[in-house]
């Protein structure tokens, strides 16, 4: 759960340095307020290691945690690691929101196969991604197969989630004016429905891509042989905490960097809604 | 196409309508027996206190609302759901947000399978007609309140309507803006001759605007008084005689809940 702990600790603070630095930063860089909050958290982490008070083994310093991550670098290890990771996560995220976009457009539609499915998926959806790691190492072994299962199906939940409560919320008079405008069940949908709903979606797949992370995680963590989270494993097992901080930092900024890049797609795919 | 527009018919028969609703002690009478034409090509507001059915009416007549009791027709024939001979414009505009003006008025006329060229050129040609043909490629959130609810009139006369329902078209704009669409609108209708009802909780509006008026009741909603204004148009409350001031207080009298009180005992 660490994993989604960093870059939350890291938020709350960026107001306050706004407040603190007040017009200046305010005025200057909108870009350079977060470099503004990192540097702030940094240096307090490095006083901390310049202090002692805590071994290094319990809290590496920031440096220890620079060198942990060059040392995984020269090996090779970090750079694999990534690429499996990051195919992983993809063809998870891939496969299952195309599934749930899809399933969430007929269960918000047809009212059949809302009617068989929808309790059965409600009742799928508390179930945590982590607690279905050892059935899917039953169906798929240890190697892929069983991280895109993990994944694709939770990606395949919230997506599916959310696409169907957007198809819920269009509003009545886009409906109302579609149908006194004389336009057919295919043009009404295509045209009205699916953009109306498309905010949702696309709250629903950004929702979608941290999820991935965080399922990813959770299945290299019990049950492979490569991927960050297996590195986080092992890095445990030799009490190698530099590593295992490295390797935090790595997915937090990975996982922002993903995050930003869905929100930017959905701002410019739904440019009508601004706010 | 235009011609033919003008020449169809548009005639509204509500007769003996009853609506109601499923309430939670069960069914709830929104609007009352009403029994009552519109005549091709008139102008008709429907004025009456807020929660008085006059909404529910113009639903019906949509297509949206089935009626509990009575029979809705157009032109004879039975109304079942909404069909673009129905032409309705909406208080809150319902522009698409995710279409310029241009391709909202386009949705519209899709049905009539123009070719692209014909399409656009009637688009553009609607948007001309209410002044927007300058602001054909904005989208809904760039357009003011009055502008967006032209793009609206816009959109609902391409399709060449025989009725129009207005459901208080106007009440979310300024009153400058407000005098400026009822010239736009009289102007686009004496065009295009639809049969209009014009539903308003404005006493004023109804009076410079319509040929008919009709008062509705409290809930449950009934028409209680008509007056025929035969002025010419463009009213002014001020220059158009004492006749439309007069049927202004009585109205106003009747809007009032205890006149209304004392009206029924």
């Amino acid at each position: 759960m660490a994993v989604t702990e960093l870059p939350r600790t890291q938020k709350p603070a960026a107001p306050r340095v706004a407040q603190m630095l007040a017009q200046g930063a305010r005025r200057g860089a909108g870009y350079g307020l977060p470099l503004i909050s990192f540097a702030f958290i940094l240096g307090i982490w490095s006083l901390v290691g310049l202090s002692g008070v805590v071994k290094e083994a319990i809290f590496p310093a920031p440096w220890s945690v620079w060198s942990a991550t060059v040392e995984m670098w020269a090996n090779g290890t970090l750079q694999t690691d990534l690429a499996k990771s990051l195919g992983r996560a993809a063809v998870g995220f891939g496969i299952g929101a195309t599934l749930g976009v899809t399933m969430g457009l007929l269960t918000g539609r047809v009212a059949l196969v809302r009617t068989l499915l929808n309790p059965f998926l409600n009742l799928l959806r508390p179930i945590p991604a982590i607690a279905l790691v050892p059935v899917a190492i039953v169906w798929f072994g240890i190697g892929e197969g069983s991280k895109y299962f993990v994944v694709s199906y939770t990606v395949f939940l919230t997506v599916w989630f959310n696409t169907h409560h957007g198809m819920q919320y269009v509003p009545d008079t886009y409906l109302r004016a579609a149908r006194t405008l004389g336009a057919s069940k295919l043009r009404e949908f295509v045209t009205v429905v699916l953009p109306a709903a498309a905010p949702h979606i696309f709250a629903g797949i950004r929702l979608g891509v941290a999820l991935a992370f965080l399922s990813l995680v959770a299945a290299e963590l019990s049950g492979a042989s490569s991927g960050i989270g297996f590195r986080l494993q092992e890095a445990r097992q030799y009490v190698r905490t530099d590593r295992m901080f490295s390797l935090l930092i790595i997915l937090g900024i990975l996982g922002a960097c993903a995050d930003l890049v869905v929100h930017w797609i959905g701002k410019k795919l739904v440019h009508w809604e601004q706010g | 196409m235009m011609t033919d527009a003008t020449q169809s018919r548009g005639r509204v028969e509500i007769d003996d309508v009853v609506i109601r609703f499923r309430g939670k002690q069960g069914p709830v009478t929104a609007l009352d027996r009403t029994d009552h034409v519109l005549e091709p090509g008139t102008f008709t507001a429907l004025i009456g206190p807020s929660g008085c059915g006059k909404s529910t009416l113009m639903n019906a007549i949509a297509g949206f609302v089935t009626p509990a009791e009575g029979a809705l027709r157009l032109d004879g024939k039975p109304i079942t759901g909404p069909s673009p001979e129905v032409g309705v414009i909406f208080q809150q505009y319902a522009l698409f947000p995710w279409f310029t003006a241009l391709n909202n008025v386009r949705f519209g006329l899709k049905q009539f399978g123009l070719s692209r060229r014909d399409e656009i050129d009637r688009a553009r040609a609607a948007l001309d007609e209410v002044g927007l043909g300058a602001h054909a490629d904005k989208y809904p959130q760039q357009l003011s309140g009055g502008m967006k609810q032209r793009v609206a009139i816009a959109r609902t006369f391409a399709v060449e309507p025989k009725v129009l329902l207005m459901d208080e078209p106007f009440g979310a704009l300024d009153a400058q803006t407000r005098l400026v669409m009822h010239d736009l609108l009289l102007g686009i209708w004496r065009k295009h001759k639809a049969t209009v009802l014009f539903v308003t909780h404005d006493v004023d509006e109804a009076l410079l605007l319509a040929d008919h008026v009709q008062v509705m009741s409290q809930a449950p909603g009934r028409i209680i008084r008509h007056y025929h204004l035969t002025q010419e148009r463009p009213r002014a409350l001020s220059r158009s005689g004492n006749e439309l001031l007069e049927i202004r207080d009585e109205i106003l009298g009747l809007l009032h809940p205890k006149t209304m009180l004392a009206d029924t005992l």
